[in-house]
């Protein structure tokens, strides 16, 4: 049935190859800067301070309750003009890509599920173990860095898995902005071979795999990181409220 | 460039335009949430069966439509179902021949794919020992399902139940691609008339907003209905402390 010759073939393959590799790229970017924010945020938000705590309230459930799309779009045509507003004359000289402003929308949308993530998690912890550091005289980083977040990052990495297969799904919105990633690639294929069922369909398999490399992979880490505990704690129900 | 990103005329004069795409978007919520629902009832139960031949059909369908992109399961279905000969010739071409039915068809078939998981969360944390009880008191299987299963899998999954539609409605912009002009196409048409970068879709963000939000506080409204009998504890029971919270519901009526 398939119309194609060997080196047609072969020459969209290499255009595919080259799409998953920016469609990975896009992604990890992404899912790093939402991590960094997000535990940043879910940080510094649990403090006591009415105007950060209200503040956190309105970002959580605007980037909540819109679509990332609209973010990603809202970034991309307006994303010129917000850094002329922030920095002046210098700012309205930067051209906003597609790519920049998928892993800007992308980043800011999910630093809100890893900030809510984070913040169950340092509330699940114990008292005991920030009173225990302050009592041994541990400075606030070192007690950060060393005592509580690696911690919470076992706490948290259920929800974080869900985070990040729920992003990868969400990583080929940015091809609506333009960028030439993994499905823009395949949907040139797909119209100039004809072949559609294919090309959709090898795409879709390749996101799945990908997907459950990464979770046997979640797995294995997670065994590690509860190689303290004596048995596996309850989960609490960490799921990422995507 | 004025103070405020927001052109107040622009945004007074698009909003009968904004709220017709809302409509549709609400439309295109509605039915695949029903249409997906009652796919995943049957898909379930063959996922959860102890024969091979039917529960590995299931799990390869709930992989691959909940694996897959959105954007893909799409294009997949408005490029790729076309190709089949069979099917443009046959009666079903009325629904994959239109966008519209593109658009239900590969929603319909995701949101089926994450619901089956959600649903057999929810039935698989009902204790097995009020299923036992039940079989003992005689009730038939159909009505155990129905009446002691079923009411409990939905309160423990009704959280689960809430993030999938919300995170559905919000999956929901990317129709546009195949020429359906729901809220975000609406938005992005009223860009590409007038360069305003901010107005269309600071609007369309509020009728996300707000659309999303209407289903959170029904879900909740909902949550608490479901759990009347216990009004002191509103947040749903996880099935730890429902035993707890059944008690101090008796507690209450007892004297």
């Amino acid at each position: 049935m398939t119309n194609l010759s060997l080196a047609d073939l072969a020459g969209y393959l290499r255009q595919l190859g080259e799409g998953a590799l920016i469609t990975l790229e896009l992604f990890f970017a992404s899912f790093t800067l939402a991590f960094v924010l997000g535990v940043l945020i879910g940080v510094v938000t649990l403090s006591r301070n009415r105007f950060i705590r209200a503040a956190w309230r309105v970002y959580a459930s605007v980037f909540m309750g819109v679509p990332s799309l609209l973010v990603i779009f809202l970034i991309f045509y307006g994303g010129s003009a917000m850094l002329a507003a922030v920095l002046g004359e210098f700012g309205a000289r930067i051209d906003i890509s597609p790519f920049g402003a998928g892993v800007a929308a992308l980043g800011i949308v999910y630093a809100a599920y890893i900030a809510e993530l984070v913040r169950g998690a340092i509330e699940n912890l114990p008292k005991g173990q920030f009173e225990g550091a302050r009592a041994l005289a541990i400075p606030p980083l070192i007690m950060w860095g060393r005592v509580i977040l690696p911690q919470v990052m076992r706490l948290a990495l259920p929800g974080l898995v869900n985070v990040w297969s729920f992003m990868l799904k969400e990583t080929p919105l940015v091809s609506l902005a333009g960028l030439q990633d993994l499905v823009a690639a395949a949907k040139i294929a797909a119209g100039a071979t004809k072949e559609p069922f294919l090309f959709f369909v090898a795409t879709a398999l390749l996101f799945i795999a990908f997907s459950a490399a990464s979770l046997w992979l979640a797995n294995r880490l997670e065994a590690r990181l509860d190689r303290g505990q004596r048995r596996a704690p309850v989960r609490s129900s960490a799921q990422a409220e995507a | 460039m004025n103070a405020l990103p927001i052109d107040l005329d622009l945004a007074w004069e698009s909003l009968p335009a904004l709220f017709d795409g809302l409509m549709v978007t609400v439309f295109l919520t509605v039915l695949p949430l029903i249409i997906g629902l009652a796919l995943a009832f049957p898909i379930c139960f063959a996922r959860m069966s102890s024969r091979r031949a039917l529960a590995l059909p299931a799990e390869t369908f709930v992989v691959f439509f909940r694996g897959a992109p959105l954007l893909i399961l799409l294009y997949l279905v408005y490029y790729g179902l076309g190709q089949i000969e069979a099917l443009r010739n046959g009666p079903f071409w009325i629904v994959f021949g239109s966008p519209f039915g593109c658009a239900i068809v590969a929603l319909s078939l995701n949101h089926a794919a994450y619901m089956v998981e959600v649903l057999r969360g929810s039935l698989l944390a009902v204790p097995h020992g009020i299923v036992e009880a039940s079989e003992a008191l005689g009730i038939t299987r159909r009505n155990i399902f129905l009446w002691v299963r079923m009411p409990l899998a939905l309160r423990y999954g009704l959280k689960a139940y809430q993030n999938e539609v919300v995170s559905f409605v919000k999956g929901t912009a990317i129709v546009s691609v195949v020429t359906i002009t729901d809220l975000m196409a609406v938005a992005n048409s009223i860009f590409e008339q007038t360069y305003d970068p901010f107005t269309p879709i600071l609007c369309a963000a509020a009728f996300y907003w707000a659309f999303v939000n209407l289903i959170r506080v029904g879900f909740t409204f909902w949550g608490g209905w479901l759990n009347r009998h216990n009004a002191e504890d509103v947040a749903m029971p996880g099935p730890g402390r429902l035993a707890l919270a059944r008690l101090a519901g008796r507690a209450k009526v007892m004297p």
